[in-house]
């Protein structure tokens, strides 16, 4: 009853500040023929004072709007300084046709020209207590476009904040490995099976497949090379060489990152979107050693041993093509990879393939943990936890060759 | 069949707009509702109620066309929503708005965008008419002033009171609400009760609120349905359920323990005395 009251109190006070707003000394009256007896709507009506209106149709709605738009834009150009709109007629509305009443407002503010409504009915009325005009009308503060280097350092700012999570988190899980045993926090191997369950033998159908058809292929190439001079036998060298110290390893983190690393990068931005990473906090279990530390250890551990899978498959994809077409036994071909191959070689792409695993990992969940903003972020952080994963792989193979080369 | 004369304007409070029959809902073996019967009259505002768990999201779920029940029908305007021809279910979609319990807006858009989102995909409307029309929107949830924020930098209220925006944008003829004030601290809680009450007697829109909020129920309602362990329990004119004489029902109403629920009483019969 009171709502009632207090609503009928709010449309008397707008409707006499409407009538008070009419009467202002100075602000004559436009005489308006009414519309329906015009016929016709939105049409400009002859006035003595230049002051333009126009006449909304009896449906103020979707269909309509755009040729009262039309109309007010039309009498705007000529800059009156007052144009009326006609909402006498109006029989039936709804927000948009409202909306486009509103934005005429706008529309005439900004071009510094008064608008004035006029025979608004008691819906409207109603609709209009809703909203408050004065707060719609005014001019949105435009933003203007930066500088070439605010723009500049918005595209590289996020990149850099990256690398430094990635950095952060790296040294982190350093610490929580090497130093935590000796505080008596042991890395949780429950958690670490888990993961290397998904990232390891998970990615084994596809790591073989890629190394079998990748062995087939570079013996084929080298066959071709190789045949010119009769020397087929050195196919074992060529892909056994390449295979064991490049392409191994790093083929092998490629699918790390686009399985596992993005994996993670999803997994734990959910996570922190969902406050579950709050929540363990809070509980007093440390994310590091909980979720990050497991994860980085299971992507190292099966960065190894899908290395070594994959080694393995891709030498024996290349022997099985110098067998089948190059006519070289078995036997040669082993023997002859026994002469290329040194044990050192073996135990470096070891060490870049756990390093490879180990980035995979970090770059993985610093991003994910990185997420702030919903679901938006998490597909961010997915593509960059690829992107940059790859990145650092091979910028870390960079160093990896660059050292070896210096020791050779 | 001319699809707009379906959804005629709102001028009675008699014409039932929205009626479940006989809904039964199954999830693998538990059953979540069970047997409901209930009509949604034209232009009221009606309160789903119940204890949590009790299958009232579910049943919005069902009433507004997004799950179809294991058994019985719902119809909206005399047709039946999960036999209705994709045309038509489009078109009473584009009708009805939902907001979601968490807000459930577009995490990439901003919340403008957010709320012109329905106009732009739906309406051949020009721009600028459009983003007036979902600023005017914002205004009436009192979020204008956040128009250009991503939804992840809004408090929870913000968030609901924006996908409460979003819901009107097309001026439906029914909005449902899931938990409107659940979250909320009392003042904001009470303004989305306002709301509510002003958009349904200022457009006659049609409220279906889902709540177990006392206070917001019983200051919003005109008819209330209380929904117990997935049946209907009482149904009637709010004051009618709230002076109801069921037991269960006086408990969930005065918020006390019932007599099944007294957990921790019954080592009495184990103390040596």
């Amino acid at each position: 009853m009171r709502t009632r009251r207090a609503r009928e109190g709010l449309r008397r006070g707008r409707i006499l500040a409407a009538a008070a707003a009419e009467r202002k000394p100075g602000a004559r009256r436009v005489p308006v023929k009414p519309a329906a007896a015009n016929g016709r709507y939105g049409r400009r009506q002859a006035s003595s004072v230049s002051h333009p209106t126009i006449t909304a149709a009896p449906n103020l709605d979707r269909a309509t709007i755009g040729s009262l738009i039309a109309d007010l834009d039309r009498e705007l150009r000529a800059r009156p300084a007052r144009v009326t709109i006609d909402l006498g007629a109006v029989e039936a509305f709804d927000s948009a046709g409202i909306g486009g009443v509103v934005s005429g407002m706008r529309r005439a503010t900004a071009a510094g020209v008064e608008l004035k409504l006029r025979g608004m009915s008691q819906p409207m009325l109603d609709f209009f207590s809703l909203v408050s005009v004065q707060r719609l009308v005014q001019p949105e503060a435009k933003v203007g476009r930066p500088d070439p280097v605010t723009r500049l350092g918005r595209l590289v700012e996020p990149m850099l904040q990256s690398a430094r999570a990635v950095f952060e988190l790296g040294t982190q899980t350093a610490h929580e490995l090497l130093v935590g045993p000796f505080r008596g926090r042991w890395l949780r191997l429950d958690r670490t099976a888990i993961e290397v369950d998904h990232c390891g033998a998970g990615a084994l159908p596809i790591v073989a497949l890629i190394a079998f058809l990748l062995g087939l292929i570079l013996a084929m190439q080298a066959y071709v090379q190789l045949r010119v001079w009769g020397a087929e036998i050195y196919i074992a060298d060529m892909v056994g060489v390449s295979v064991l110290s490049e392409i191994g390893p790093l083929m092998t983190a490629i699918v790390l990152a686009a399985r596992t690393g993005s994996r993670n990068a999803a997994q734990l931005g959910s996570m922190v979107v969902g406050e579950e990473i709050s929540a363990l906090e809070q509980m007093g279990i440390r994310p590091l050693a909980f979720l990050v530390a497991p994860k980085v250890v299971a992507c190292a551990f099966a960065a190894v041993t899908l290395g070594v899978v994959f080694d393995v498959t891709a030498i024996a994809g290349g022997g099985l093509f110098a067998w089948a077409i190059a006519d070289i036994t078995l036997d040669a071909f082993g023997a002859q990879l026994r002469t290329a191959l040194r044990l050192s070689e073996l135990l470096v792409a070891v060490a870049k393939s756990a390093t490879f695993g180990a980035v995979v990992g970090v770059v993985g969940c610093a991003l994910g943990l990185r997420v702030r903003d919903g679901s938006e972020g998490v597909g961010r952080a997915t593509t960059g936890s690829v992107v940059l994963g790859i990145s650092l792989v091979i910028l870390v193979d960079a160093v990896f060759v660059t050292c070896q080369r210096l020791l050779d | 069949m001319d699809l707009a004369a379906i959804l005629a304007p709102p001028k009675r409070r008699t014409e039932d707009l929205v009626r479940a029959v006989a809904l039964s809902t199954v999830f693998g073996d538990r059953t979540v509702l069970e047997g409901i019967d209930l009509a949604i009259r034209r232009g009221e505002v009606f309160v789903v109620m119940g204890p949590s768990g009790c299958g009232k999201t579910t049943l919005l779920r069902h009433l507004c066309g997004l799950l179809p029940p294991t058994l019985g029908s719902v119809s909206v305007a005399g047709h039946d929503v999960y036999a209705a021809s994709p045309e038509l279910l489009q078109h009473l979609r584009l009708r009805t708005g939902l907001s979601f319990q968490g807000g459930a807006l577009l995490g990439s858009l901003s919340v403008l965008d957010n709320v012109a989102l329905p106009l732009r995909e739906n309406t051949g409307l020009p721009e600028h008419v459009i983003v007036d029309t979902a600023r005017m929107k914002l205004d009436m949830v009192g979020l204008l002033h956040a128009a250009d924020l991503l939804p992840s930098s809004l408090s929870g209220g913000m968030r609901k009171r924006a996908a409460i925006a979003r819901a009107i944008a097309l001026d439906p003829d029914i909005v449902y609400f899931d938990e409107p004030s659940a979250g909320l601290d009392p003042i904001t809680a009470a303004e989305v009760d306002n709301l509510i009450m002003k958009l349904n007697k200022v457009f006659g829109i049609t409220m279906v609120v889902v709540t177990h909020d006392l206070p917001s129920a019983h200051a919003i309602a005109d008819r209330i349905v209380v929904l117990l362990e997935g049946r209907v329990a009482a149904l009637g004119e709010r004051d009618q359920v709230w002076h109801h004489p069921d037991p269960r029902i006086r408990d969930f109403i005065e918020r006390r323990l019932s007599a099944e629920d007294r957990r921790g009483m019954d080592v009495v019969a184990h103390l040596e005395v």
